[in-house]
């Protein structure tokens, strides 16, 4: 496996103010960050406002970027991650403690409505895992991570990485056989 | 690899081996093909796991939030700029020309304290109107 950036190439054209570039990186980056923002936050607009947030910051760095110590991919997993801890860290103080609203399902035809269903007990369970559960999982499962990628962004070992990751399937395994969460807590 | 380490590995990352850490994956694909029974064991509850997550679908970012990002992004205009910098430099160009030439006109008109006659009929004459030296005589 090759130790350069893939990113690196396309960042230093958007450092240099590249409209191409520019529109290449949102194309790229912008799914991957929305997922992992609706998967950390469960809700759309906050996700957004994250995902945006991500890339101003991603605009104001991207001419001081040098390919060294982290990838840049790595690293605005780390910004993403930061600022919906941040969101996170608010809504402990808030009274609303439901899960966000949906949309209104009885507009969409069956299959869609199953699908859409399904959506959102999933999504339902990972917002009832502990954070860092849900952390670990979105990022080795959805982000598709490596752990040797995974652990170093989230501060911990690999080790720990697979200790957080078992923990959140066995929960997630329980909601799955209906007895509810016997949730594993840390 | 072990029992144990195997049932570690399917814990943490799933029944799919392509999410396996890399560098024990052919050891522990080796060792499920050995065991078979009590890997498929292990394999299916994780499975299941897989399932209920790959069920989890995103809708895909849209327009007016891209374009959103891509507005606050500073992006370089290069025609209009280069453009704007060349006829900002003619001008000046052309600016400091004319102020060089009356620069030297006026001191040269003062030094020397004699105007240049002020007409010089060949000067004046258009081609319409005659020439002084309209080759009338030959």
């Amino acid at each position: 496996m090759s130790d350069s950036d893939p990113d690196a190439e396309l960042i230093e054209r958007v450092g240099r103010q590249d409209p191409a570039a520019v529109r290449s990186l949102v194309a790229r980056k912008l799914p991957r960050l929305l997922a992992l923002a609706m998967r950390m936050l469960g809700d759309r607009m906050e996700a957004e406002d994250v995902a945006q947030e991500v890339f101003v910051r991603i605009w104001k760095q991207a001419s001081l970027w040098r390919e060294g110590d982290a990838k840049f991919d790595t690293w605005i997993h780390r910004v993403a991650l930061n600022l919906c801890y941040d969101r996170l860290r608010g809504r402990r103080e808030d009274p609303r403690d439901e899960l966000p609203e949906v949309a209104d399902p009885s507009a969409l035809p069956d299959a869609r409505l199953e699908a859409r269903a399904q959506d959102e007990r999933v999504r339902a369970a990972l917002a009832a895992l502990p954070a860092r559960q849900r952390e670990a999982l979105v990022l080795c499962y959805y982000q598709e991570m490596s752990n040797i990628d995974a652990a170093p962004l989230m501060g911990i070992t690999v080790d720990a990485l697979e200790s957080l990751l078992a923990r959140a399937r066995r929960n997630l395994r329980a909601q799955l056989a209906g007895s509810g969460l016997s949730k594993d807590k840390s | 690899m072990t029992p144990e380490r195997f049932h570690q590995i399917v814990q943490a990352y799933g029944a799919d081996p392509r999410r396996w850490p890399l560098q024990e994956r052919a050891a522990a694909e080796a060792w499920a093909s050995s065991h078979r029974a009590e890997a498929d064991a292990v394999l299916s509850d994780a499975a299941s796991v897989d399932a209920w997550l790959a069920a989890d679908n995103i809708d895909p970012p849209g327009m007016a939030l891209q374009q959103r990002i891509v507005e606050r992004a500073p992006l370089r205009r290069p025609a209009a700029r280069r453009r704007l910098w060349w006829s900002g430099a003619a001008v000046a160009g052309v600016g400091l020309l004319g102020g060089v030439a009356g620069a030297f006109a006026v001191s040269f008109f003062v030094l020397t304290e004699n105007a240049l006659p002020l007409h010089e009929s060949s000067y004046l004459t258009s081609s319409f109107g005659g020439t002084s030296a309209d080759w009338s005589g030959e």
